[in-house]
């Protein structure tokens, strides 16, 4: 019988392996037990995590080093390897999430022959039986809403833009569009949890956990995932963003994302208080891991784990994320192209910004929020503002990183929960109309290692409204974006609930070829 | 006339040989006349004739293989009845069945073809296959009852070989027209193909056109307008042949993509009637679409090299990656290693062969020349070092040189001069090198740009580019 230090009343032992559990618990625990005994022999001079940071995360995750291709990296009842199965493209990632659903027909997916259907109803043809959304659903007509913006063909490829984003007309050249991307959902909430954890349901691992838990991080002192949410404009319609979007679900909580904030310090009591030092702080963790050792020996639930390598990266990232946020040596060519925002914490060019360090620092997957895009009314007033918010700062993103030689092995995303609609919510006039939600189709696009440059995917009927070539869904896009990165989607499992779980669900789903240089 | 007569008198005792009556004889060679007069009087002009020719028409291809079947089979009886004679009786039956099945067929195609104002030299040769079959298929008939009597040894077979041989022709023709026509050797392995001299049919050298646009449309047009088939009067099969257009004139305007009715057709929604290819074949991918796009607005030339703006996978094919050796044995050793210095190796995948990324994010500022040299030993199976902001100096090159499998080299942010980078120079796999916001300048990184491998050079921010204008320099 052991004690522990906060047990007063002492319980005999448990034994798991006598435990009336699941095998798959089972052999879960011994593995983690192997990697506790096997650091407990290591000695105790700096705690686990600490050795950890010697020895590299490699050795922490069963020594990747030891492995070759006969042994791959597995624990039991996992699937993760902490190894790309094949030689990835691109070694991280940064997704640019527009919440709240962009209107193609107004951005990306030019549809020139609308203009003479102002004010006419779409035909039912198009539409279809399927069902729309309480918003619209009881509208009388449904009125076609042509662009109130020109389109203009720009760079080689001829791709049309829309005047609101002169921006990223300029590097057309470079971007995979994919104008057929679909979805199963219509409202934002299960619509922005399928896109990032493939099931509508909250509860599942999103993608940037996945690839935590998949790929491991690639630098000790900032966190393998980081969520950046952008200040809301309150002018705009602001759909809610929250950590369940970058939950590890059923995964351990240290492949969750980690949020910084928009305003103020990005992570709140980084600073030691006054009277506590470096040595002071570590001592003090040093005997908290001690305790949580002794809970974790005793109960064997991984939690305990995750909370230990959390402490752990709080106090390396006391030291690094003052340096990650401190621009004060950017060089004036930075805010050149970047612009005045980028100065502005919150923003949602600060955070691209911020992206781009991160990315030269080792994070393996970095989130940016931009809030705001749920235009059902109002689009000629709001949009442009959107527009403003983002054009140049994706396009600032992706070009600093190709001069900075960062684009080979960086994959940028760029995409919503959904669409919106060709017919007007609301009134329609010349001057202004609505959009609702539309998960038939909408734009997307992605730029970096991996996909083809200059590419526009898929296409939508003359009212885009229907996908009429080359289809590209939500599973499918994200098991692209997994292939990009060098993982099989189907390989990329977790045992859990009796099901091999995986970020595009148990139904079939394909790497879009098409998209990949 | 003495020559006249002598034709004449064995041609009228061939005749009388062959114990069929006169009347008979009439009919037969009527018969041929009018099939042989037929394409003269209904000329295939091009143009399409009437909804019923096509819809009848249609069925040729359900029809056709029946008689194909039962001329096969002519041969195999009459072989076969060397022995039994019953199989012999069985011949004429299935002979005389047989001509009776092609004579329809043959209708029916020409009317698919008069109707649907299919024309080309594959079609043609077809039309003219099927008549001389069936012409063969009649005289094969009149001549055998002296054959089956044995009075005469050689017409019949004669004409029976003819008629297969007329068979196979006008059946490939038909195939040809079909799936078109490098149908049967687009899959040959390059050895047959050397071997019976097939040229492939590639427009020939290595322009944008020739590597990207002929094929295209080679693939997806050119077996209803190719040289086999002309629909609408339009061949796509060569570069002049297209540039001359169809009967609605020119298909491609030079510099004008939107006026250029090619690109029009294959880019209306699938459903639409005049949407290209027609009949539900496959249609030209979004991407080769942007090829034809880019091409014709550069100008749609036969011989430009590249199209600005094109950026096509296989243009920058990279050579498979070399795999590194087995490096399993140095494994505790490396484990020691990255103990002791933070740096660390990372396998590059799951394949031990795919080698190792030397990564230093974490001990960057302490880490030097003198650590780097500490890997040597593992030099062979390294293929990216990421030395980003590291103390690597002008001396690190040194051991960098030894890295033989390196594909990728990070050096920005570090105080390279680069008055040293021609040691570079032997490593052949290198494909990646980045000296952003380092010293380097641009007579110090001229080994570099001779290097032909490297295709990703990249000197942001250095004396050498202060601006980064040309940051890729191979895109």
């Amino acid at each position: 019988m052991k004690q522990h230090p906060l047990c007063t009343d002492c319980e005999p032992e448990v034994d798991v392996t006598n435990l009336p559990i699941p095998t798959g618990l089972k052999q879960e625990w011994s593995a983690v037990e192997t990697r506790r005994q096997f650091l407990g022999r290591s000695g105790k001079v700096l705690g686990w995590a600490a050795l950890a940071s010697l020895f590299g995360d490699a050795a922490l995750r069963g020594g990747a080093i030891g492995a070759d291709a006969k042994t791959p990296v597995t624990s039991p009842g996992k699937g993760n390897l902490g190894l790309p199965h094949f030689a990835p493209k691109a070694k991280r990632a940064i997704y640019l999430f527009m919440s709240g659903g962009p209107p193609q027909i107004d951005l990306l997916d030019y549809k020139p022959n609308l203009a003479a259907q102002y004010n006419k109803d779409i035909p039912d043809s198009v539409r279809g039986n399927q069902q729309l959304t309480g918003m619209t659903a009881g509208q009388s007509r449904f009125p076609i809403a042509p662009s109130h913006w020109a389109f203009k063909q720009y760079g080689q490829t001829g791709t049309w833009v829309s005047d609101l984003l002169p921006y990223t007309a300029k590097m057309v050249d470079d971007l995979t569009i994919v104008k057929s991307t679909n979805t199963d959902a219509i409202n934002h909430e299960p619509a922005i949890m399928f896109m990032n954890t493939g099931n509508m349901n909250p509860g599942k691992p999103c993608l940037g956990s996945w690839l935590a838990y998949g790929l491991g991080s690639m630098n000790d002192n900032l966190p393998t995932f980081i969520v950046l949410q952008t200040k809301t404009n309150p002018k705009e319609n602001n759909q809610p963003v929250s950590s369940r979007l970058w939950s590890s679900g059923f995964l351990s909580s240290e492949y969750a994302g980690v949020g910084l904030r928009s305003g103020g310090d990005p992570v709140l009591y980084l600073a030691d208080p006054d009277g506590i030092d470096r040595e002071v702080r570590r001592r003090m963790l040093d005997a908290v891991e001690e305790i949580n050792r002794q809970t974790q020996a005793d109960v064997g639930d991984p939690e305990t784990n995750a909370r230990i390598a959390q402490y752990e990266m709080a106090f390396r990232m006391q030291a690094s994320v003052p340096e990650l946020t401190d621009l004060s040596k950017e060089p004036q060519s930075t805010w050149d192209l970047y612009g005045p925002d980028a100065k502005q914490p919150g923003s949602f060019a600060y955070n691209c910004l911020l992206a781009r360090r991160m990315a030269e620092r080792g994070v393996r997957f970095t989130q940016i929020y931009k809030r705001g895009w749920d235009v059902h009314g109002d689009v000629v007033g709001v949009l442009p503002t959107l527009c403003a918010e983002t054009d140049r700062a994706c396009y600032a993103l992706v070009t600093d990183l190709k001069r900075r030689g960062l684009l080979d092995d960086t994959l940028v995303v760029w995409a919503g929960e959904f669409g919106r609609t060709v017919y007007s919510q609301g009134g329609l006039s010349k001057e202004n109309y609505g959009r609702d939600h539309h998960p038939r189709c909408f734009t997307t696009w992605m730029v970096g290692g991996g996909v083809r440059p200059g590419l526009t995917y898929g296409e939508t009927d003359d009212y885009s409204y229907n996908v009429v070539k080359d289809p590209v869904h939500a599973r499918n896009f994200n098991a692209t974006i997994l292939a990009c990165l060098g993982i099989d989607h189907n390989r990329l499992t977790f045992d859990y609930q009796g099901l091999d779980q995986r970020l595009t669900g148990p139904q079939p789903s394909t790497v879009i070829k098409g998209l990949l240089a | 006339m003495i020559v006249a007569e002598r034709v004449t008198g064995a041609a009228r005792r061939f005749v009388q040989g062959t114990r069929v009556g006169k009347s008979i004889w009439v009919s037969v060679l009527s018969g041929s006349a009018l099939l042989i007069a037929l394409p003269f009087v209904l000329r295939l002009d091009g143009r399409g004739h009437g909804d019923w020719l096509q819809f009848l028409g249609r069925f040729h291809p359900t029809l056709l293989h029946l008689p194909i079947g039962l001329i096969c089979l002519v041969p195999v009886l009459e072989i076969a009845g060397a022995k039994r004679p019953a199989l012999r009786e069985a011949a004429d039956f299935v002979l005389r069945a047989a001509l009776v099945l092609a004579l329809p067929t043959f209708a029916l195609g020409y009317m698919l073809a008069y109707g649907a104002g299919d024309t080309g030299a594959t079609v043609t040769r077809h039309m003219w296959g099927a008549v001389a079959l069936c012409i063969g298929l009649m005289l094969s008939i009149v001549v055998r009852p002296a054959w089956v009597a044995r009075e005469q040894a050689f017409p019949y077979p004669a004409l029976l070989s003819a008629s297969i041989l007329a068979l196979l022709w006008t059946g490939h023709q038909g195939g040809s027209i079909t799936h078109g026509g490098d149908y049967l050797t687009h899959y040959m392995p390059r050895p047959l193909r050397v071997l019976i001299g097939s040229g492939s049919k590639d427009a020939g050298g290595n322009s944008f056109y020739a590597l990207h646009i002929h094929p295209a449309l080679d693939a997806k047009c050119a077996a209803c307008h190719g040289s086999g088939s002309a629909k609408a009067g339009l061949r796509l099969h060569s570069y002049d042949d297209m540039m001359r257009g169809g009967k609605d004139g020119a298909v491609i305007v030079p510099g004008k993509p939107e006026a250029s009715i090619l690109l029009a057709r294959v880019t209306l929604t699938p459903g639409d009637p005049h949407f290209m290819p027609a009949e539900g074949r496959t249609p030209l991918t979004s991407e080769e679409i942007s090829w034809i796009r880019a091409w014709i607005r550069a100008g749609a030339t036969a011989t430009a090299a590249s199209v600005p703006g094109v950026k096509i996978a296989e243009d920058r094919v990279e050579p498979p990656p070399k795999p590194v050796g087995d490096y399993s044995k140095l494994v505790p050793e490396i484990q020691q290693m990255q103990h002791g210095l933070g740096a660390k190796l990372v396998p590059l995948s799951a394949k031990a062969s795919d080698g190792l990324i030397l990564r230093t994010v974490d001990v960057s500022s302490s880490f030097g020349d003198e650590q780097l040299a500490q890997f040597k030993k593992f030099a062979p199976y390294i293929v990216e070092a990421e030395l980003g902001r590291t103390a690597v100096s002008d001396a690190s090159l040194d051991t960098l040189k030894t890295f033989t499998h390196l594909r990728a080299l990070h050096m920005e942010g570090t105080s390279i001069t680069g008055s040293n980078l021609a040691k570079l120079s032997s490593l052949s796999q290198l494909t990646y090198v980045n000296l952003s916001g380092t010293k380097v300048t641009s007579q110090s990184v001229e080994p570099l740009r001779k290097m032909p491998q490297l295709r990703h050079l990249y000197l942001f921010n250095t004396p050498a580019e202060p601006d980064g204008a040309t940051a890729r320099s191979t895109p």
